[in-house]
């Protein structure tokens, strides 16, 4: 029965609050641009539209690009269920579960590749390319931060290891904690297609990513890619604000309320990240992640050296 | 204060590693300048409890000579010369972050092994971040064929034989210390005017002989 409760509160919040997420950063950018800016839930109207249509498919496509959406939006539910929100542990968590995190984001983003090859449009083949090179290097370094978090908190369940054991760790190698932030920041910014990586805004352009594997998805398809993508993004935010901000007292409203806190500020870093960073150039996204790299081993081989 | 100690070495270390994967001589210059600051912080964290004369005097002199002096100079040079992007490494950027991160392991290892004389130094990661500094700035060195870079290399590797010398800082006279960072200015002034000669030769040769085929590399 609790864990009924437990699985449902959990989508709750990570259904309910990651278009907010996504607005939030739309709207620091629009700010930092000197605009207006869309309303905060306009995320939310988008959906209720694409929701509302029915989908349109192009000849050339075959089961796998209707296929494609599902998956997507099913893979990243099951992910938020072993990703712990705050201090409270996941609905689901085992020994191990980093490695099922990682292969259910790697069968979202398979499924997103394949979809985009679907279409046989070149320009989407290009975009797919550009995805599985820059996450295969992004989960390189993941995995690097897995292992050293694992190491400093001698456990291999993300519940514990970004949840529960981190205040410790914090007092205890501060310095590494330090690199492992630094690094997963930019993994966040990779995986999520953010500014200087890929711009989320451009539709037409020559460099996009992300987006132009969207292009020929409509209707409810398009909205669970959309939804999808936002809630990636709120899940490697949950994964980050647990590590860089471990207050935990206990009382489960006041510690939502700090979670929920922290997500709000880390949605504005990541605003202002993308308001003052240049996109890099295609070829120095991998320079990017490779440093990513060297600081996530660089904080592995301090924690190993420290004991 | 070991934290701070720490902090500071790894921001040592990590921004050798920025330096070796950038491509824009004016942003590693600017890098240069900041670690220097932050080593240059050092004696502070040390001594947070019992702040000597001794120890402002030393800061604010590493502040002024390595954070500031030498940056300007280097700016200076590269201005005289107009050269603003690294061209040819003999390294790509990637191996090199990669040779890089196998460097900073190897230091670790082996300094392991090493035992300092005297007493325990202040934190236990100076020496093999010290080490690992030294040994990215001689890569630098080695890999960067422009003459700016190279004595950009050579400051990287004195900033970490710095680092060094602080873990050995309360048994070092002052007088040590003036003649190491006396020496470092001095071969910074020397070494400006020279990069200044070399490019000024190379830009004469460029411009008589094949312009118009390297007009699209700079």
């Amino acid at each position: 029965m609790f864990i009924v409760f437990s699985i449902l509160s959990h989508w709750l919040i990570v259904l309910a609050l990651s278009p907010l997420f996504a607005g939030i950063i739309a709207k620091i950018k629009a700010f930092f641009a000197g605009k207006k800016g869309p309303s905060y839930f306009q995320l939310y109207f988008d959906l209720r539209r694409l929701f509302m249509k029915n989908c349109v498919y192009s000849r050339s496509t075959t089961w796998v690009f209707r296929f494609a959406p599902i998956v997507n939006l099913a893979a990243v539910l099951v992910l938020s269920l072993i990703i712990p929100l705050g201090s409270f542990k996941a609905p689901v968590h085992f020994s191990g579960d980093i490695l099922l995190a990682a292969y259910v984001l790697g069968l979202a983003r398979f499924f997103m590749i394949i979809a985009a090859l679907d279409t046989s449009s070149s320009f989407e083949g290009m975009g797919a390319s550009r995805e599985a090179f820059f996450s295969c290097l992004s989960e390189m370094v993941l995995f690097m931060n897995f292992i050293t978090l694992a190491f400093l908190t001698h456990s291999i369940s993300l519940s514990t290891m970004i949840g529960a054991d981190i205040p410790m760790s914090w007092k205890m190698a501060g310095t590494v904690l330090l690199l492992v932030v630094g690094s997963l920041f930019i993994v966040l910014l990779t995986e999520n297609s953010r500014i200087p990586v890929d711009d989320p805004d451009t539709h037409l352009e020559l460099t996009m990513i992300h987006e132009v594997m969207l292009l020929d998805h409509s209707g409810v398809d398009l909205g669970f890619m959309l939804y999808a993508s936002a809630i990636k993004l709120f899940i490697f935010a949950g994964i980050l604000v647990p590590i860089v901000y471990p207050v935990q007292t206990g009382i489960p409203l006041l510690d939502t309320l700090i979670f929920l806190g922290g997500m709000l500020g880390l949605s504005i870093v990541i605003g202002v990240v993308e308001s003052t960073m240049a996109r890099l150039r295609l070829n120095r996204v991998r320079n990017l992640l490779l440093i990513a790299f060297a600081l996530a081993f660089f904080g592995f081989v301090v924690k190993m050296w420290k004991g | 204060m070991t934290t701070w100690v720490d902090t500071s070495c790894i921001i040592t270390v990590f921004l050798a590693l920025i330096i070796l994967s950038n491509y824009r001589v004016t942003a590693m210059i600017r890098i240069f300048a900041l670690q220097s600051f932050v080593l240059s912080l050092l004696p502070f964290f040390l001594h947070a409890y019992s702040l000597s004369g001794r120890d402002i005097f030393i800061v604010i002199v590493t502040m002024v000579l390595k954070a500031a002096l030498a940056p300007s100079i280097l700016f200076w040079a590269i201005r005289h010369v107009s050269m603003r992007s690294e061209i040819k490494p003999i390294l790509g950027f990637g191996s090199s972050i990669i040779l890089g991160v196998i460097l900073i392991a190897g230091a670790f290892w082996v300094s392991s092994s090493l035992k300092l004389p005297g007493g325990k130094p202040a934190s236990d990661l100076i020496l093999p971040c010290s080490l690992s500094t030294v040994l990215l700035g001689f890569m630098i060195m080695v890999t960067r064929t422009r003459a700016v870079t190279q004595v950009l290399g050579y400051l990287i590797l004195e900033n970490g034989i710095f680092l060094f010398a602080v873990s050995l800082f309360d048994v070092m006279p002052v007088l040590i210390e003036m003649g190491i960072l006396l020496d470092i200015f001095v071969a910074v002034f020397i070494m400006a005017i020279v990069v200044n000669h070399i490019n000024e030769e190379f830009e004469k040769d460029l411009a008589s002989v094949s312009r118009s085929k390297m007009g699209e590399t700079f």
